[in-house]
């Protein structure tokens, strides 16, 4: 006889691989065109290749402006998820620890960010970064990039923060702790879930992004990925095989940073504090 | 000489006067108890001691230094708290270690205290583990231990034992007690349980509704509480207090009497009563029992009994034993004679 326990773990699995296809059949489908030639991506976009060809990731891996665009990439994307991370969690631990006055005026200042769409900023944001002069450098995308993901990662950090009890503060201050060290001793080091979780998703965003850096760089020395595709396009009118190829190269590093930082995301990491 | 002095201490936390103006002195290696109802101001009173909280107004001495504006660092004393408050990412050893790390000591010296506190509180084979891996005994030894090596002046404890169950809070009672002797450092221990205070406190600190209600040793306490409230709250079972004309006296708010000091006869008596509840707990028994004119009255008497519930019996109270309490709760001298017994 077949339990119901049984039947409801084959339902939920069944409804967890048809989610899990509507992200995994684009993969695939991106990964396996960069084997194929244009003429059998038209046919059939989700089949097995006929010949598998390897010329189109052999020429993208063998170009140095690739791995150019792939490190410009990733340390941009580096730069603005350690400095998000520091100042948005410098910040909401002021926030969470401190009451002064104007702290909830400044605190919903900041969540507007949250509604402040993209899109709109950026001929200002362009204008200030020009009058500035870092126009052309990384800091031109990695500052607004920054700036942007702050608004979520305090709101998050200040509720991860003001849920670290507060009898540990106490205690490490009798112990002769005092607040900046706090943050870097406890604060931090039991937030790491949170962090990780705020990391990810400012990694993959500016990772992603297209917007900003086409309107800050100029010189193909200090293009990011997304820029460097549509070189490729460019060169290669129709070559969609190409294209396919160069995104799934490019989609590895933002994988293998979600999957590093995947294990860090488990909750009960305070366990032991307190109570028994 | 770690002597802890309160002068004139007032606590407000906005509007709230939590505390209206204490004076009290904690002696040299005394273990002092502060007990009282929940919400009276006990914590409140030893954050203030540990600088977590500043008074209003008042000075705090220790060691004949005021310290009222002093960091908790610098005051030379420790804290144990309700929840332990273990560093949850560091080992048992760091977190005994971290106080001194921060005092800068040399690592030789560290190294044997630490040994030392856990050899003292057999936390010897549980150094590398982590919080979570510990039971709750041990966590509350690993924050004693944290507060231990930093050789504080005086100990402050909030209620360290009410997360353990109650055969371990048995246990620790007997360990701390012990770690008072071998120690003889000044300690300050926060419980609203007054069996707690009684067995460990040479002076107990009755407090209520932020105001002291009496400060003295266990048994002066127990013998002649000053106030209508210490006397119901020392002791367990809890002493009777019965209205004044049960003595005779309308000029008075009640008369107190312990459960201990009343006889209990079948035939004659001063009060009429029927058994209630009994309960057996070997040692002695006690009983609960409903006056004809007074209300609940408890008794306890020595050994078994044949009692049963629903017998009727008279109460006569031992006269040496009874307390009298004016209109405001404080005690009064007992001058006039008792009047006749009712048969
Ligand atoms: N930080 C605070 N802000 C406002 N009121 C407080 C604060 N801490 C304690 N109180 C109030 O002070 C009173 C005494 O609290 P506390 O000292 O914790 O009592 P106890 O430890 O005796 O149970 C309570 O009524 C409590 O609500
Ligand atoms: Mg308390």
């Amino acid at each position: 006889m077949i339990s119901k326990v049984f039947l409801r773990n084959l339902l939920r699995v069944t409804v967890l691989c048809i989610i899990a296809s509507f992200v995994i059949a684009p993969l695939l489908a991106t990964a396996l065109g960069g084997f194929k030639t244009n003429a059998e991506i038209r046919t059939s976009a989700f089949g097995l290749p006929e010949t598998w060809n390897f010329e189109f990731y052999n020429a993208i891996v063998s170009d140095p402006a690739f791995w150019r665009y792939l490190g410009n990439s990733l340390l941009i994307s580096i730069a603005a998820v350690i400095l998000t991370l520091l100042v948005g969690a410098a910040a909401a631990y002021v926030f969470a620890q401190i009451r002064f006055f104007g702290s909830r005026m400044l605190f919903s200042y900041l969540l507007l960010g949250l509604m402040f769409p993209f899109a709109t900023a950026i001929l200002p944001l362009f204008i200030q970064v020009r009058d500035i002069g870092l126009l052309d450098s990384y800091w031109s995308v990695i500052l607004p990039q920054t700036a942007f993901g702050l608004s979520l990662a305090i709101l998050l950090f200040r509720t991860f923060f003001e849920q670290l009890p507060r009898e540990l503060f106490e205690a490490a201050y009798v112990d002769g702790c005092g607040y900046i060290r706090f943050f870097w001793r406890f604060t931090l080091p039991l937030s790491t879930p949170i962090l990780a979780t705020v990391g990810v998703f400012v990694f993959v965003q500016s990772w992603n992004n297209f917007l900003l850096p086409l309107v800050m760089l100029n010189s193909r020395e200090a293009f990011t990925w997304p820029l460097g595709m549509m070189q490729f396009r460019g060169e290669f009118v129709t070559e969609w095989n190409r294209t396919l190829a160069f995104v799934t190269l490019t989609i590895m590093p933002a994988i293998v940073f979600f999957l590093a930082a995947q294990k860090y995301i488990v909750a009960g990491l305070t366990g032991g504090a307190v109570k028994g | 000489m770690a002597d802890v002095h309160l002068r004139h201490i007032n606590k407000c936390f906005g509007a709230v006067e939590v505390i209206p103006d204490i004076e009290l002195e904690i002696p040299h290696g005394s273990f002092t108890v502060l007990v009282g109802p929940s919400g009276c101001g006990k914590s409140t009173l030893l954050r203030m001691i540990a600088g977590l909280e500043k008074p209003t107004s008042g000075t705090i001495e220790i060691d004949g230094d005021d310290v009222t504006n002093f960091e908790p660092s610098a005051r030379g004393i420790s804290m144990v708290f309700q929840s332990y408050a273990l560093y949850p990412h560091m080992t048992v050893a760091q977190n005994i270690d971290f106080g001194l790390r921060l005092m800068k000591m040399p690592a030789a010296e560290r190294e044997e205290r630490v040994k030392d506190a856990a050899k003292r509180l057999h936390l010897e084979q549980l150094l590398d583990r982590k919080p979570s891996e510990l039971s709750g005994g041990q966590r509350q030894r690993v924050a004693i231990g944290r507060s231990i090596v930093r050789n504080p002046k005086v100990f402050l404890f909030d209620e360290p034992l009410s997360n353990l169950d109650a055969a371990l809070r048995t246990q620790m009672r007997v360990e701390l007690a012990e770690l008072h002797q071998s120690i003889g450092a000044t300690m300050v221990y926060v419980t609203h349980d007054q069996v707690e205070a009684m067995t460990l406190a040479d002076q107990i600190v009755v407090m209520n509704g932020g105001r002291i209600e009496q400060v003295g040793p266990p048994m002066e306490l127990y013998d002649n509480p000053q106030t209508e409230f210490v006397a119901s709250f020392i002791g367990s079972p809890k002493m009777n207090l019965l209205p004044g004309k049960a003595i005779g006296r309308d000029d008075i708010k009640s008369v107190g009497i312990r459960p201990e000091h009343l006889e209990t006869h079948l035939e004659t008596g001063k009060w009429a009563a029927r058994v209630g509840v009994i309960e057996n707990l070997g040692s002695d028994t006690v009983v609960y029992m409903e006056t004809d004119d007074f209300g609940h009255v408890t008794v306890r008497l020595p050994g078994h009994h044949p009692l049963r519930t629903g017998d009727r019996v008279f109460l006569t109270p031992d006269e040496k034993h009874l307390h009298l309490f004016g209109m405001d709760g404080r005690k009064i001298l007992a001058k006039e004679p008792l009047s006749a017994p009712a048969t």
